[in-house]
């Protein structure tokens, strides 16, 4: 069965790339355009990995993260966050918010799927 | 692949510079809102992550330069001031460019930008020590001469051998790092067994890594938060200067790797260039959590070319349907006259429905407006302020495409030629800043632009002179004050002796008139000296869909738009009395009036009764005769092509559900022409 992939980013070329790719990938894609949007997919559905920018509008990449985490559902499901390489900072705080990984941006389509292949094994 | 998604990020960028540029003009007047500052923070940001993902090299290193500067901002390590909004707003013209050239190739572009770096580089440098001297205190004096603050460090990778099944590559770890900074790289292989034992699967490889950056040890060790348990890692800070580029670090790697031994400590900052800078990694902690609504998406972007084609069907639609109309007239089946009819309903709708999709807010271009104002009167020394009401007014989006420049023409004339400087502002017992009010609301069908100055205004006298001068008009005809104001308007005039670098690039208000025409708008203008100019625009909703009036003109119908009719008069009711003038009387009220017969050279002789229609021309009414009133009529206009383009007479055509085509008469543009011969001298 197809994997489901939770896309959330506040920008629609990002989205666009990520689900681009991983449709291609045969991955089922299920898109957020920030944290808030994005929480309207945890409903009970399977879900099997979230890609999550960190600065939104609204509810912001840790704050989602965190909420994930505090959900039954969810609490175990591979969390990757999109960073650009002057963020590093920001790692430390997402992973103690829970987060599995992080893919820096600018990526390349081969770089996400590695990301996520390494997470959902 | 990538490039497919270039278009679509250059579109979101503009949309979030439109916001950026909202945003600024909203932090000029509240310097501390974090909620706004958050927001450009962000948007920056994005531009900064989209351009490097979509190769946008050059945008995303500006952008990363000015963003430094809105983080410390938000960090409270840096107050705005007005020097940082000019900055940021000429920035971003500069972002503006760049979306559109993509990277820069001309040097000179190239050092402007690097130029423009500095600039911004100065601004948070500036204050990032001002800063550290406050809080730090003092030792500020020895930092004054930090050098670039990079640092040098050996780090060792050594993945366990079953790293590749868990996903990771490697690789990626090292693209991490060269991230970070500049990174030469040795990588050891000869763990890797003959063929006939090698495994796929598993790692036999180490690394060994110089990394010369300005980030902190801890954020190299963030690089392997999520492999710790996979990797052995080694991070060492050596005390040497930045020798990343020197030719000994690479002969030492190269032979390293030739080697296949390890590079150590001691043989790197054997190198030398000891570097005394020691200081502490800054900690900058930005925990903070930001509420920020701002509104949800509640829309979509739609390709407009799509729009078009959707408005394009639609009339289609609309056409094959009236035919039907007629033929299930004629058919007289009631199953099929009442299937019609659902159709005409449905396609009413349908075509109400597409019209409003291709309509979209004034709101979008008047940051344009705002931002033209400011830079302006800056670079004038006036004080303006810019007022908008009916910002949410919306109009076709062809009709704004159109509007764009006429507008900012005419404010840029406002802001140059209407409001004075302050001083003679307060000569003239005016308050030192004037006022620009950009208006804009529904009337009937058409929507009135306005933009309204309270500056020194136009004399009708210099402008009547001016016009005689300049050959544009016989000194013996007298004219209404409405009419002096549209000369204004004639081509070969301009009020301004000396043609300003700011309103006079060539373009005159002939031009804005003709650009208002051709989508079926009027440009009028009124001012009274010392108070001020009124430029009034009067715009139909939608270019695509009229109420007509469908007339018939020898053997040809035609179709005058309901909007511009007045009254309709059965010609028994007229008095003929002053043909020679081309006037007419009904009642006790005069008219001047246009034969459409002659306009169009018909025969006049064999018409079947005659009708005048009363149509509205600017603030009178004008009389066309034709021979009959068919009936009221709903169309769609088409474009008549370029071949026919010149002619003052026509706006468009429209297909009738018999097939026939009618053409759709500009009252306005005909009237004019036809009349304008009257006191406009032959030249």
């Amino acid at each position: 069965m197809a994997k489901t992939v939770l896309i959330v980013d506040d920008s629609e070329s990002i989205r666009e790339v990520v689900n681009f790719t991983l449709q291609n990938e045969g991955y089922d894609v299920l898109v957020g355009v920030d944290g808030e949007d994005a929480l309207k997919f945890l409903d009970g559905r399977t879900i099997d990995i979230v890609i999550t920018d960190l600065h939104m509008p609204n509810l912001d990449g840790l704050g989602l993260i965190r909420k994930i985490r505090e959900m039954d559902a969810y609490k175990h499901i591979p969390i990757l966050f999109l960073t650009t390489e002057s963020q590093a900072s920001k790692k430390m705080e997402a992973k103690q918010a829970g987060a599995t990984g992080w893919i820096i941006k600018p990526f390349v389509p081969a770089k996400l799927l590695s990301a996520i292949s390494r997470v959902l094994r | 692949m990538i490039d497919k998604f270039r278009e679509k990020f250059v579109e979101e960028s503009l949309d979030n510079i439109n916001d950026l540029e909202e945003a600024l003009f909203l932090l000029e007047k509240d310097m501390h809102n974090r909620e706004i500052i958050e927001r450009i923070f962000r948007a920056m940001h994005s531009l900064k992550g989209g351009g490097a993902m979509f190769g946008f090299n050059h945008l995303s290193e500006f952008t990363h330069h000015l963003e430094t500067v809105f983080d410390l901002v938000r960090n409270d390590k840096l107050a705005v001031t007005n020097d940082i909004i000019s900055l940021t707003f000429e920035a971003i013209d500069q972002i503006k460019h760049l979306l559109q050239i993509g990277d820069l190739t001309e040097k000179a572009d190239i050092a402007n930008q690097a130029a423009f770096i500095k600039r911004i580089q100065a601004v948070s440098n500036q204050e990032e020590s001002s800063a550290s001297t406050t809080v730090v205190g003092e030792s500020s004096g020895s930092q004054v001469a930090v050098s670039d603050g990079s640092k040098t460090f050996l780090i060792g990778i050594k993945p366990n051998e079953d790293i590749l099944r868990n996903g990771t590559n490697p690789f990626y770890l090292l693209d991490d790092l060269h991230a970070m900074g500049e990174a030469k790289v040795a990588a050891f292989a000869k763990g890797i067994p003959d063929l006939g034992q090698f495994q796929p699967i598993s790692n036999f490889c180490y690394w060994q890594v110089v990394l010369n950056t300005s980030e902190s040890v801890n954020d190299i060790k963030d690089v392997f938060i999520f492999v710790e348990d996979e990797c052995e890692i080694d991070i060492k800070e050596l005390k040497v200067g930045n020798i990343i580029k020197s030719e000994a670090l690479d002969e030492l790697v190269n032979n390293s790797v030739a080697d296949q031994t390890l590079i150590t400590k001691e043989q790197i900052e054997a190198i030398g260039g000891s570097d005394d800078n020691d200081q502490d990694d800054e900690k900058r902690d930005a925990k903070r959590k930001v509420q920020l609504k701002e509104h949800k998406i509640s829309s979509i972007r739609v390709n407009s070319n799509k729009i078009d084609d959707l408005v394009n069907l639609v009339s289609e639609l609309v056409t094959i349907q009236a035919q039907l109309n007629l033929y299930a007239e004629k058919d007289g089946n009631g199953d099929i006259v009442s299937l019609a009819e659902n159709i005409q309903k449905l396609s009413r709708q349908l075509r109400d429905n597409a019209f409003e999709i291709s309509l979209i807010p004034l709101q979008s271009e008047l940051m344009r407006f705002q931002r033209l104002v400011r830079d302006l009167s800056k670079e004038l020394n006036k004080e303006i302020e810019f007022v908008i009401e009916g910002g949410d007014i919306e109009l076709d989006k062809n009709i704004i495409e159109h509007l764009t420049d006429p507008l900012l023409h005419i404010i840029r004339n406002s802001v140059d030629h209407g409001i004075e400087l302050p001083e003679e502002r307060i000569k003239n017992g005016k308050s030192p800043k004037g006022t620009i009010i950009f208006k804009a609301f529904y009337s009937g069908a058409s929507v009135i632009v306005q933009v309204i100055d309270d500056g020194k205004g136009i004399d009708p006298d210099f402008i009547r002179a001016k016009a005689i001068s300049k050959g544009l008009l016989d000194e013996n005809v007298e004219l209404s004050r409405k009419e002096i104001f549209d000369l204004v308007f004639l081509s070969g005039f301009s009020t301004k002796e000396v043609v300003s670098d700011v309103s006079g690039r060539g373009v005159g208000m002939d031009v804005v008139k003709k650009k208002i025409g051709e989508i079926r708008g009027e440009v009028s203008l009124d001012s009274k000296v010392g108070q001020g100019t009124t430029l009034t625009l009067e715009l139909p909703m939608t270019l695509s869909i009229i109420d007509g009036l469908l007339v018939k003109v020898a053997n040809n119908q035609y179709v005058i738009p309901i909007a511009n009719i007045e009254k309709i008069h059965a010609i028994d009711d007229v008095n003929f009395g002053n043909t020679l003038n081309n006037v007419v009387s009904i009642g006790d009220q005069q008219f001047p009036y246009i034969d459409v017969r002659d306009v169009f050279e018909c025969d006049t002789a064999n018409s079947g009764g005659e009708q005048l229609i009363l149509v509205k021309f600017e603030d009178r009414k004008v009389g066309l005769l034709v021979d009959q009133v068919i009936g009221e009529y709903q169309t769609v206009v088409k474009p008549l092509g370029r071949f026919l383009k010149k002619q003052e007479n026509i706006s468009g055509a429209t297909i009738m559900g018999d097939g026939s085509i009618a053409l759709v008469i500009d009252t306005n543009r005909m009237i004019h022409s036809n009349a304008a011969k009257k006191y406009r001298t032959k030249k």
